[in-house]
């Protein structure tokens, strides 16, 4: 596009040609008021709020929607722009109430500021204002729509971004309406930012109602840290509790958007259940204690479980993936130096000799551009939010998307093709594409492949994936407990170098890549989450992990740590039943926000963030608790002062994976699969506590499913419970699956 | 019922009329033919049973369904007496006429008659302006009304 010279106001400014001039007057800081527009959504030139004067042209135009053009004369404060500004201000405010004192947006309300630098004192209308009803839309979002100036942001952001439009005007005229079809029926898993993007009052948070005025709270950025992308937040906070979590502008991470889970997950740090105290347990009774007891405790503890012995791989450390950079860090290095090479957190992984060894190598900004992309074992609107978003923003673009699953989800894009395959199935599915990619190549064909047939739908794919030019392979988390999970994992590999895609590793959440990166992994000679709680070792040291929850086999967890002779510290930021069994010390620590530290997303961007707000009672950071220990336990190397300077440690030393060489193993087993998925609203310790998640409609989804026939095989019918999960019969599921959806209610029991 | 395969049958030839993948401009004619086999009305169930149909959204439909007079969202009579209250008609005594409507049938607009047979709607203009006052029933345009002329229309409705 050209560049061209507009004169605004009597300056001359470069632009492009076809830019709609809004945008380049908010580029040159030159502030022009408007509602209806939105840099992400696109433009309806609605409320006529954004109105200025073009020479030439004897009417005032809308900024949003008037391209510009060589030579274009704009005024945006003359007397013209002003008369039109104000005229439409005067009638925007004549069914707008006046209820800002006990308006939830006052002080942040677009409205509000624009009526006092544009708008007048008076009004030309006494007749009495329009009232509407308000309905229950969400557990999220509260509606006043008599606020509502119907500047449908909220309703092009379902169609658009939401990718389900679930806002709607009804209507017409003076009775226009925005609302939804039935009571409680926004379902995006992005809803919250509709609260974000309304102007007014009429869209605001639930959670937050006539908690506080937005100037009364210290805005401090931060990172979300629930999924593999990092979403750049602000965390409000006042009398250092954060009370509420906004969006903040990142366009290389998460644009304008967070998920609700980054939203709203903060109402669980105030839940009841934090861990306020540090505890000792002295025969059999719980104590609590000053910090400096508790610590002495441990370490007695430890010496004499462990060190006595002078074998320090007889401790192990377990600690859950949502643990910061610096925790990981420092909880590996101590086991290290005392000679232990006992570290995972892998805990959910029911094999871990047969584990996903995939990296990723595409940017999330890359996403938006590929055109093809092949999913497998995702249900990624739900697991990933900001990384569906990007592929929805391809798709609308024109990418084709394949997804190989072992049940139907609801995508909000339009699917090339979803096929729906037997959990046990979709290895071979994937070494029929590669054995079309490599014919189509003339390539050589490896033994392992001599028996596979390429059927229809896997050439189909092995096509699309050789003709795109950008395209990406997806391996999700629904692969994670497969039978075949590492050889799934080689051959994506091998078909991506092949056909010179991007891979996408989304397998495991959260901060998951920071604790490969400090290598939170046992190393030679050490024992695997797994195997340590087979093992007979003497102590542990778990960080934030609640068995029931966390462990793949949660039962066999509970009763190694709970055996006698073996001594549990337990550093967590909330109580648990489980915890306070086995332990026996309970160190209380900060949870999300309330520290500082490190989140690794998907790319390898370590992105560090400050603590918003101290942990409640005398809890502490985690990385200053394993920094104490480690000094009690004199250990050296342990000289920080802050969690930079770990961090800065960190940088300077890059882990290098070990690489498996097991040969890629092609037999097809047999048995029904049970995939066990948590809901998004219940996959860490804090989106379990935070409760207006629980009442959404994701949040409530708790439910096995499986297919008639798998049914019928095992003995179910619809309306029993399995593992006690009610069961749903659909024939939405594969052959041979049962997939279970459990949120907050029902813990790991396999 | 809610959507029968002659309304199917009906609602594909409009699908037709437009580009691949454009379905849902189908959606008037669509809610037009849905409405007659339900009552002359759209219920929340007819509305969704037609944005499945047109694969739009629910909330898409009844932003149509909402914004023009012609679809009914209560339950209506037989004969949907439309009478025009817009300036002319008004002029002429309208209003007056309404009030004679209700009056003479026992019911306010907006009810149905207990019979089930007559229902009256206030609408905007139906660009009759020369006949004013006037009604509507059906597609027949009644013009330059009058009290006498209302009770020979009505003891013809059957």
């Amino acid at each position: 596009m050209a560049n061209i010279n507009i004169e605004i106001n009597g300056n001359v400014v470069k632009a492009k040609i076809g830019e709609m001039l809004i945008s380049v007057t908010d580029r040159e800081g030159i502030s022009v008021p408007r509602f209806c527009y939105h840099k992400k959504l696109s433009v309806v030139a609605s409320c006529r709020m954004c109105l200025v004067d073009v020479e030439g042209i004897p009417k005032p135009q809308p900024a949003c929607s008037t391209p510009i053009n060589e030579g274009m004369k704009i005024y945006t404060n003359n007397q013209k722009s002003k008369a039109s500004q104000k005229a439409v201000m005067e009638f925007l405010l004549i069914n707008h109430p006046l209820d800002c004192p006990i308006c939830d947006q006052g002080g942040e309300c677009e409205l509000q500021d624009v009526a006092m630098s544009y708008g007048s004192d008076i009004s030309h209308f006494a007749e009495g204002k329009r009232t509407v009803a308000d309905s229950d839309i969400s557990a999220l979002i509260y509606t006043d729509m008599t606020r509502c100036i119907h500047c449908t942001r909220c309703v092009r952001f379902g169609s658009e971004i939401g990718g389900i439009m679930e806002m709607g005007g009804t209507g017409r005229g003076e009775d226009l309406k925005i609302e939804t079809f039935l009571r409680e029926s926004i379902t995006s898993e992005l809803s919250g930012n509709m609260i974000d993007i309304c102007p007014v009052g009429a869209l605001t948070s639930k959670p937050f109602r006539y908690e506080l005025r937005a100037w009364q709270m210290s805005a401090i950025a931060n990172v979300a840290r629930h999924d593999l992308v990092g979403s750049n937040i602000f965390t409000q906070t006042y009398k250092t509790k954060v009370k509420r979590i906004v969006a903040k502008d990142n366009d290389s991470i998460n644009e304008t958007w967070i998920s609700d889970r980054d939203r709203f997950s903060y109402e669980g740090l105030a839940h009841e259940n934090r861990l306020l105290k540090p505890q000792i347990k002295i025969n059999g009774k719980w104590e609590e204690v000053q910090w400096d007891e508790a610590l002495e405790f441990s370490i007695r503890g430890l010496v004499n479980s462990t060190f006595n012995m002078s074998d320090g791989s007889k401790l192990g450390a377990f600690a859950s993936n949502t643990a910061t950079l610096e925790e990981f860090y420092l909880l590996q290095k101590i086991l290290r130096e005392i000679g232990s090479e006992n570290v995972d957190y892998r805990l959910n992984v029911r094999d871990l000799d047969n584990v996903i060894d995939l990296e990723s190598n595409i940017k999330l900004t890359g996403l938006d551009g590929i055109d093809y992309a092949l999913v497998v074992g995702s249900n990624l609107r739900l697991e990933q939010p900001m990384i569906n978003h990007r592929l929805r923003k391809a798709v609308l673009a024109g990418a084709s998307i394949d997804v190989i699953n072992a049940m139907a989800f609801d995508f909000n894009y339009r699917l090339n093709s979803e096929n729906i395959v037997s959990p046990n199935q979709i290895l071979l599915l994937l070494a029929e594409i590669l054995k079309s990619v490599l014919e189509s190549s003339y390539a050589e064909i490896p033994k392992y492949l001599s028996k596979v047939k390429v059927g229809d739908i896997a050439k189909c794919m092995a096509d699309d994936l050789l003709d795109a030019d950008n395209s990406v392979i997806i391996l999700g988390e629904h692969i994670i407990n497969n039978l075949q999970a590492a050889s799934i994992a080689k051959l994506i590999s091998k078909i991506a170098v092949q056909t010179n895609s991007t891979t996408l590793n989304i397998s495991a959440t959260s901060n998951s890549i920071a604790a490969a990166m400090v290598n939170f992994i046992p190393g030679q000679g050490g024992l695997n989450a797994n195997a340590m709680l087979e093992a007979d070792l003497r102590s542990y040291i778990l960080l934030d992990v609640y068995p029931q929850y966390d462990f793949h086999n949660s039962a066999q967890a509970i009763k190694t740590l709970s055996k006698e002779n073996t001594f549990v510290i337990s550093m967590n930021s909330f109580k648990d039943k489980d915890v306070t069994q086995y332990s026996d010390v309970m160190l209380p620590i900060a949870s999300f926000y309330e520290t500082s530290g490190s989140h690794v997303n998907i790319e390898g961007v370590i992105q560090s963030f400050v603590a918003a707000s101290n942990g409640p009672g005398e809890s502490k950071p985690a990385w200053k608790v394993l920094k104490v220990l480690a000094d009690l336990l004199k250990l050296p190397g342990f000289g920080y002062i802050n969690s930079a300077q770990i961090t800065n440690d960190i940088s300077n030393h890059r882990y290098k994976q070990k690489v498996d060489n097991k040969e890629i193993n092609i037999t097809i087993k047999r048995g029904v699969s049970v995939i066990w998925q948590k809901s998004p609203y219940a996959i860490d310790v804090l989106t379990r506590h935070a409760s207006a998640l629980h009442a959404t409609k994701i949040g409530l989804m708790h439910r096995a499913s499986m297919n008639k026939a798998t049914a019928i095989n095992e003995n179910i019918k619809a309306g029993d419970k399995y593992l006690g999960v009610p069961v749903v019969i659909t024939e939405s599921v594969s052959n041979n699956c049962i997939f279970v959806n459990t949120n907050q209610l029902t813990g790991s029991k396999l | 019922m809610i959507f029968s395969k002659k309304a199917k049958k009906e609602i594909d030839i409009w699908i037709d009329k437009y580009p691949e993948g454009r379905q849902s401009s189908a959606v008037m004619e669509a809610l037009k033919i849905v409405q007659a086999e339900n009552e002359n009305s759209l219920s929340t169930e007819v509305i969704a049973a037609v944005a499945d149909y047109l694969d739009m959204s629910n909330i898409e439909v009844a932003e149509v369904a909402t914004f023009y007079e012609n679809y009914n969202h209560k339950l209506v009579g037989k004969h949907t007496i439309r009478i025009c209250h817009n300036i002319s008609c008004m002029l002429n005594g309208a209003d007056d006429l309404v009030v004679y409507l209700e009056e003479k049938l026992g019911v306010k607009t907006g009810q149905v008659t207990k019979d089930g047979l007559i229902n009256v709607k206030k609408v905007e203009c139906l660009g009759a302006c020369v006949g004013s006052p006037m009604f509507q029933i059906g597609h027949k345009y009644y013009e330059n009304l009058t009290k006498k002329k209302i009770d020979k229309i009505l003891v013809e409705l059957k």
